[in-house]
């Protein structure tokens, strides 16, 4: 493993110095640097051709131009950092310090578009292989390809322009006439049906249930004016945390066992007693305390739920300390969604922003600072997320149908295991394998389309230093971008293949 | 009947009831392509009863597999089945997913054919086990764990402790097929439906598998279901036999009775067309003799056959083949040691003769067979044909010699090109290296294939188009395109079913009378190697370890290794086969007291 | 998606034979229930060549059927309405003419009945005819996009056959040259480049962007010839003394082209959306010349007050996207009527 790392580091070096070379050379050929000086004339002119021939090395000739820029990277991978500045952009100024202000957003729009697109294309393709030729398949491979064909920025801006702002309006006053509930009852009755699929008679009966659900919770939802003053509150993150826990347990384990049932209730309980203890902690905490009252939860449903699960602990307290995270993450969510109000009223009852990545010069809990950048996530996620969510489906679909039909497979249907069984402890591992290799690609492409989302919802990233350079012939600011985006490209490489030999015990890295 | 308790199986557990553990009647399976419904078994009928190995037996496509598995409601999604199967009176066709799942693996359950593909490579074998014992008891998993290690003890995996934690790939072939039995065993079925559980092992894993079968067998009275092409396992194990073509039962008879007399065409034809170990030389170990299941061997035999190999080495003609010390080792990647496939080899053949090169996988035959054509290189010592050392030779030397020599490959399937048609295939050696016009190279391969008892009207097809047995003709038009002095066939025929074998190999016989070409004949198969060659080489792990002629080998075998592999084929004739596994008892006692 | 009813077994089904083989006397090992190739052999005892299989394979998946005949249309209304090479085509207006704005601009096209009038798409800011415009950036468009897939496509396979088949030095220095293009985001090293060569026409721009993309099919290609060139049928090849030259393509080549078609064309519908993307950023298509991205990007303040002007260009994208994508699909099942391959 530690063999592994090192070589793969080295190799990864000498890759991303072969790249930087290339970019470079590409960057600094690709135009004037002086071409916005055309028109102008006069000692301004000379002035600033003077300061932009200092700041980029202009006299200096490409290749030791190159080694130069090199020289400043060189100087931040020395321990200690001595004038690590990454070299200055055309106005004279350091770049590191604007490669600072740019990164945060942009690698938190990838992370979560990422994350977000590989667990729905994932779920999704899973669900799409198993009813392999029915209605649901048929539909999500459409929609899948059509997904493949949108451009971007057309999506994005479609986005930005017809979905925020209808959202905004009707978030600043939530009514539903009867007729739309009914409508979106129907529209989720038909979703469900077409998952669950089944006999005629199972999925009119799917249809009826789930299309009386919705409207009636959506009914509720209204009347209690839930979409003004967002939250779960105690029932329902009790009704909620009794759910996971049950939820779990089914895919997890089954319900054969009733002492792991048993063991998943009492992690549930544990998870509820914690968001009580936790109310008075989380008003407005750090980072620090929200993981650290994760890892606690976690730790004692484990405990506990091992405890419960007597000769099924091991699998009991896997389920637990599951059970506690998800509640945990579900407890974060909550308290995000009770600062709603304030932030909204901040935002001038227009919650979902357009433009910028956050709010300027906004005070605020650890809450609403964070429910702000959630809300700036929120479109340009959307579009970065169906993209890859597209391509997620496909292939979880075709691996996982793969899997399916090997002799392994068989194998555990002939032991007379549960379907369940059959699907999640067979099946599912053996579908990861091939998806591992895709993440690595599908990161360095969300990283490029990231510039193209960043561009069209003005955000102030690493997109926009890279386009701004790209335009202006500014090699720093441009360099800048790439040593995050190639770094991070090799970083996924690496973990992939890790991620590739923890799934498959055939491999071994060396 | 899962059972409740974690002990092992004993004895006095084996179940106790009237009539049989399951009766099969007019069982029918069909497949859906196209909206159109395909035939692959009908009027499927027999019984199995307690203590009783039932083997099903048929060549490829007739319908013996699909059958046993719509038993259990296992076929593809495409496929459905009609009749009736009755297990102690409970109905299995058409009964509901939720009954059949506590059937499956509890009541009934099946080995498979591939142990390779057949275990999940990503979880423990152990896992594997034990998964199967909890989903039919209500063992804790500590308990499930105790009963998975005693089933490894049981089918004799050593080290089952420590083994248990052990992945699928870190097993041997045989080995997993140990532990698929035992994942069979594991809640101590009434039925086990053995699908080909031997064809992917060597011989003496093979003989080992088996006689774990029947040990199991006899102790748990339980019912096996034998699916298999293989007639010597047939003879070795199964007391009923049920022939099956083409999706129906042609003939069923107990065992001994249907090899001494039997009544369809079919089955005689299936029967002749079965290679017999010892047919050709008059006998197998014939100095083995085994008295009160005491071993002697009479060392005085082989004696006589001596001066038959001085002769020949003396025969002062320039062989069609000679390896002198040959080494060929696999580069080692980076970190790891280069493997030494095969170790100081040396053999010859004269024009005109056939040598048999037998060893089980991994012995190194398939890489001589390579090495002797060029296609990899040796690390040390010298491969001459006809005269002329080639480890020397550049590719552009070696081009010319080419001529000299051919190869057939063991897979049809995988040797011919599947996007060049059969003329083209068969004529490339010709064009490469006589350069013939189109009207000439035309005229050849027509010969050609004729010669291969092909109509010339299949040089326009695709080898996609052809079954097996026509494919492997093809290669061998191909192969002989250049009337080679030297043929090197590598298992020519194990990929087909034994009536086309025969006929492959009768042409081949044929051929090489007409043609007199000297052939390294590289195969697993005594019995095939016995029909064909005149001189066997023995091969064990890299290692030549003897070498003479056909009967002086299958006769008066002198090493160890040979003896085993001998006594480990199964013959396809019950009293002689019950014979040889108490000679192959006692060899292997005296293994294990040496 | 075409074969609805039948359920892939595993994958030596292919290799293998039932006794469905109605040409054939003998059979060798099977378990596998027929296979659709088998059952197209029961119907036509006349034998097909593998290209009949696959046409007949292909034109049963209704996607691609579908897919085939939007590009077909696509591509006669955009070189048939205005015309192309100096051609001329049959719709009257020019896409560069300036001419008085006729009501506002609002397209005239009406469904039922059916009406071009006098701008069907609606005009731009300018008064210029959109639809004629939006036909010319179709154009270019498909020129660009088919340029790319086949500079992606030679670039790829060469690189791909060479290092699958020497392995070695060759390999290593060949994918190593592809894990230093790959390291670099497409969008990010076309844009790089793309500033440059987008004004020195259509052409040198697709060609460049077919020299940036052509990665993912050289380890698609790669990956075949590793596992091609281990067959038996190479190593006859071998045996029997052809040439790498002729081992190269007339055996292993021919057997990837499923690969490289399907592969290709997913290239091609890459590149319909990588050249808008460099439209969008201002880096791609420059005036006098346009495209159906550039077209988007000049209109895209306008999206509240003239929809239609970023909205159909959009629809042309979209169209041809998903067009060459589902023919993409129908190529893949029918080249490999087994599930799709997964591995990278």
């Amino acid at each position: 493993m530690f063999y592994f790392i090192a070589k793969r580091t080295i190799i990864s070096f000498f890759i991303m110095l072969a790249a930087t070379t290339l970019m470079y050379f590409l960057t600094i050929s690709s135009g004037d640097p002086f071409e916005d000086l055309g028109e102008t004339s006069g000692p301004e002119k000379a002035a600033t051709i003077a300061a932009r021939t200092a700041a980029m090395n202009l006299d200096v000739p490409p290749i030791p131009r190159y080694f130069l820029w090199l020289q400043d990277v060189g100087h931040c991978l020395v321990p200690g950092g001595i004038s690590c500045t990454l070299g200055q952009d055309r106005t004279g100024a350091d770049v590191l310090p604007q490669l600072q202000n740019a990164m945060g957003s942009t690698l938190r729009l990838v992370v979560v578009a990422t994350v977000l697109a590989l667990v729905l294309g994932v779920v999704v393709g899973i669900v799409t292989a198993i009813r392999q030729y029915s209605t649901f398949d048929y539909s999500v491979t459409f929609v899948s390809f059509l997904l493949f064909s949108l451009p971007l920025f057309w999506l994005s801006t479609l986005l930005k322009q017809y979905l925020a702002i209808d959202l905004n309006t009707w978030l600043s006053n939530p009514q539903f006439s009867y007729l739309t509930i009914a409508l979106i009852g129907v529209v989720a009755g038909v979703i469900w049906a077409v998952v669950v699929g089944g006999d005629r008679r199972r999925r009119l009966m799917v249809f009826g249930v789930a299309a009386a659900a919705t409207a009636l919770a959506l009914y509720l939802l209204l009347v209690t004016r839930w979409f003004v003053n967002p939250g779960f509150g105690v029932v329902g993150m009790l009704v909620s945390a009794a759910g996971i826990a049950v939820l779990w347990t089914a895919l997890l384990a089954g319900f054969r066992r009733r002492r792991v049932l048993n063991a998943a209730l009492a992690a549930g309980a544990v998870s509820f007693a914690g968001y009580l203890v936790s109310i008075p902690l989380l008003t407005d905490p750090t980072w620090l305390v929200v993981v650290a009252l994760v890892i606690v939860m976690a730790v004692v449903s484990y405990v506990v739920a091992g405890a419960v699960g007597g000769p099924f602990r091991a699998q009991a307290a896997k389920i637990g300390a599951v059970i506690a995270v998800s509640v945990s993450l579900l407890i974060l969510l909550d308290r995000l969604l009770q600062a709603y109000p304030t932030l909204s009223a901040k935002a001038g009852g227009r919650p979902i922003p357009t433009t910028g990545s956050q709010s300027a010069n906004l005070a605020g809990t650890f809450w609403e600072i964070n429910l702000d950048y959630a809300l700036h996530l929120i479109l340009p996620t959307i579009a970065l997320t169906l993209i890859s969510f597209a391509t997620y489906t496909r292939y979880t679909r075709a691996s996982q149908l793969d899997v399916m039909n090997q002799d392994y497979i068989r194998t555990a249907r002939a032991k007379g295991l549960s379907e369940r069984t059959v699907l999640v402890k067979h099946a599912f591992r053996n579908a990861m394998i091939p998806i591992t290799t895709l993440m690595a690609f599908d990161f360095a492409g969300v990283l490029g389309g990231a510039v193209i989302t960043e561009q069209v919802f003005g955000w102030n990233g690493m997109g926009k230093m890279f386009v701004d350079g790209i335009a202006t012939v500014d090699p720093g600011p441009v360099m800048a971008f790439f040593l995050v985006v190639g770094t991070a490209a090799v970083l996924f490489n690496m973990l992939a293949d890790i991620a590739y030999a923890f799934l498959d015990p055939r491999i071994t890295l060396s | 009947m899962g059972s409740h308790t974690s002990e092992i199986i004993t004895d006095d557990q084996a179940p106790e009831h009237e009539g049989p553990i399951l009766a099969v009647e007019n069982l029918g399976v069909e497949f859906n392509v196209d909206d159109e419904w395909v035939m692959a078994a009908e009027n499927v009928s027999f019984e199995i009863h307690p203590g009783e190995i039932l083997a099903v037996v048929g060549e490829s496509g007739s319908g013996k597999s699909m059958s046993s598995m719509a038993l259990l409601g296992l076929l593809p999604r495409n496929g459905r089945s009609t009749g009736s199967a009755k297990m102690l009176g409970k109905e299995l066709i058409g009964a509901p997913q939720s009954m059949l799942r506590r059937v499956r693996g509890n009541e009934i359950a099946m080995i498979f054919q591939e142990p390779m593909t057949a275990l999940n490579p990503v979880l423990t074998v152990g896992e594997q086990i034990r998964e199967a014992i909890e989903q039919h008891t209500e063992l804790s998993p500590a308990q499930a764990k105790k009963r998975a290690i005693e089933l490894l003890r049981m089918v004799e995996i050593p080290e089952a402790e420590r083994r248990y934690d052990s992945f699928p790939h870190q097993f041997s072939g045989g080995q997993r097929q140990r532990a698929m039995i035992a994942i069979a065993l594991a809640n101590d079925p009434m039925l086990l439906i053995a699908d080909e559980p031997t064809t992917a092992l060597d011989v003496t894993v093979q003989a080992e598998v088996l006689d774990l079968l029947r040990k199991l067998n006899k102790r748990l009275n339980s019912g096996v279901l034998l699916i298999t092409h293989d007639m010597g396992v047939v003879a070795d194990l199964a007391d009923h036999v049920v022939v099956m073509e083409k999706g129906r039962v042609v003939e069923a008879a107990p065992t001994a009775q249907l090899f001494a007399a039997p009544r369809e065409d079919y089955t005689r034809q299936l029967l002749g067309a079965v290679p017999h170990l010892g047919s050709k030389v008059g006998g197998v170990l014939a100095d083995v003799e085994v008295v009160d299941g005491r071993l002697s061997i009479h060392e005085e035999y082989a004696e006589r056959l001596q001066t038959d190999r001085e002769h020949r080495s003396a025969a002062g003609v320039v062989p069609a083949l000679e390896l002198i010390d040959v080494d060929i080792e696999y580069p080692g990647r980076f970190r790891q040691p280069a493997f030494k496939a095969v170790n100081g080899v040396s053999l010859t053949i004269n024009p005109g003769e056939v040598m048999g090169l037998v060893g089980e996988s991994g012995s190194g035959k398939s890489t001589i067979a390579r090495a002797v054509t060029g296609l990899i290189r040796t690390a040390a010592g010298s491969v001459t044909i006809g005269g002329t050392d080639i480890t020397r030779l550049s590719a552009r030397q070696l081009l010319p010699l080419r001529k000299k020599f051919a190869i057939v490959f063991q897979d049809p399937a995988a040797s011919l090109n599947p996007r060049l048609s059969i003329g083209d295939s068969i004529g490339e050696p010709l064009l490469l290296h006589e350069k013939l016009g189109r009207a000439a190279l035309d005229e050849r391969v027509a010969s050609l294939l004729d010669d291969v008892q092909l109509p010339v009207a299949f040089r326009n097809r695709y080898p996609h188009e052809l079954s097996g047995g026509q494919r492997q003709r093809v290669g061998i038009a191909r192969a002989l395109s250049l009337q080679p002095d030297l043929l090197v066939a590598d298992e020519p025929t194990s990929a087909l079913d034994v009536s086309v074998q025969a006929k492959v190999l009768e042409l081949l016989q044929e051929l090489q009378r007409e043609r007199g070409f000297a052939c390294l004949f590289v195969s697993h198969d005594l019995a095939v190697v016995e029909l064909l060659a005149s001189h066997i080489a023995v091969l064990n792990k890299g290692t030549l370890v003897e070498q003479g002629s056909t009967e002086q080998i299958l006769k008066y075998p002198r090493d160890a290794y040979t003896r085993r592999l001998l006594a480990a084929a199964p013959v396809p004739d019950p009293k002689e086969q019950s014979l040889r596994r108490e000679q192959r008892s006692a060899l292997l006692a005296m293994g294990a007291g040496e | 998606m075409s074969d609805k009813k039948f359920e892939p077994n595993d994958s030596r089904a292919s290799s293998e034979r039932s006794e469905l083989t109605l040409l054939s006397q003998d059979t060798d090992i099977a378990t596998a229930p027929p296979t659709r190739e088998q059952t197209d052999r029961i119907r036509t005892t006349a034998a097909k060549s593998q290209g009949r299989l696959i046409r007949e394979r292909f034109f049963r998946h209704k996607g691609a059927l579908a897919g085939i005949a939007l590009l077909a249309l696509i591509f006669l209304l955009a070189f048939t309405s205005i015309g192309f090479a100096g051609i001329p085509g049959w719709w009257n207006k020019d896409y560069d003419v300036l001419a008085a704005r006729f009501n506002e601009g609002k397209p005239t096209l009406t469904l039922w009945p059916f009406s071009l009038g006098e701008h069907p798409f609606g005009q731009d800011v300018l008064g210029r005819d959109y639809f004629a415009l939006t036909m010319r950036g179709t154009q270019t468009s498909l020129i660009i996009a088919f340029i790319v897939g086949i500079v992606a496509m030679l670039i790829g396979t060469t690189v791909g056959a060479l290092a699958g088949y020497f392995r070695g030095w060759t390999e290593a220095f060949l994918m190593r040259i592809t894990d230093v293009v790959i390291t670099i985001p497409t969008v990010v090293i076309a844009a790089a480049v793309a500033g440059i060569v987008a004004k020195a026409g259509i052409i040198p721009f697709a060609v460049f962007l077919g020299i940036v993309t052509w990665t993912g099919l050289a380890r698609l290609v790669r990956g075949e010839f590793l596992s091609l060139r281990e067959k038996e049928f190479v190593e006859s090849a071998k045996s029997v003394g052809a040439s790498s030259f002729r081992i190269i393509f007339r055996h292993i080549l021919p057997n990837t082209v499923g690969v490289i078609i399907v592969s290709t064309t997913l290239a091609i519908s890459g590149a319909i959306l990588l050249e808008t993307a460099l439209s969008y950023l201002g880096l791609g298509v420059t005036a006098p010349d346009t495209s159906l991205g550039k077209a988007i990007n000049d209109n895209r303040s306008a999206l509240t007050v003239r929809p239609w002007l970023f909205l159909w260009p959009g629809a042309f994208i979209i169209g041809i996207a998903l067009a060459v994508n589902f023919i993409g699909d129908g190529l893949r099942d029918a080249f490999d009527p087994k599930q799709t391959r997964v591995k990278q």
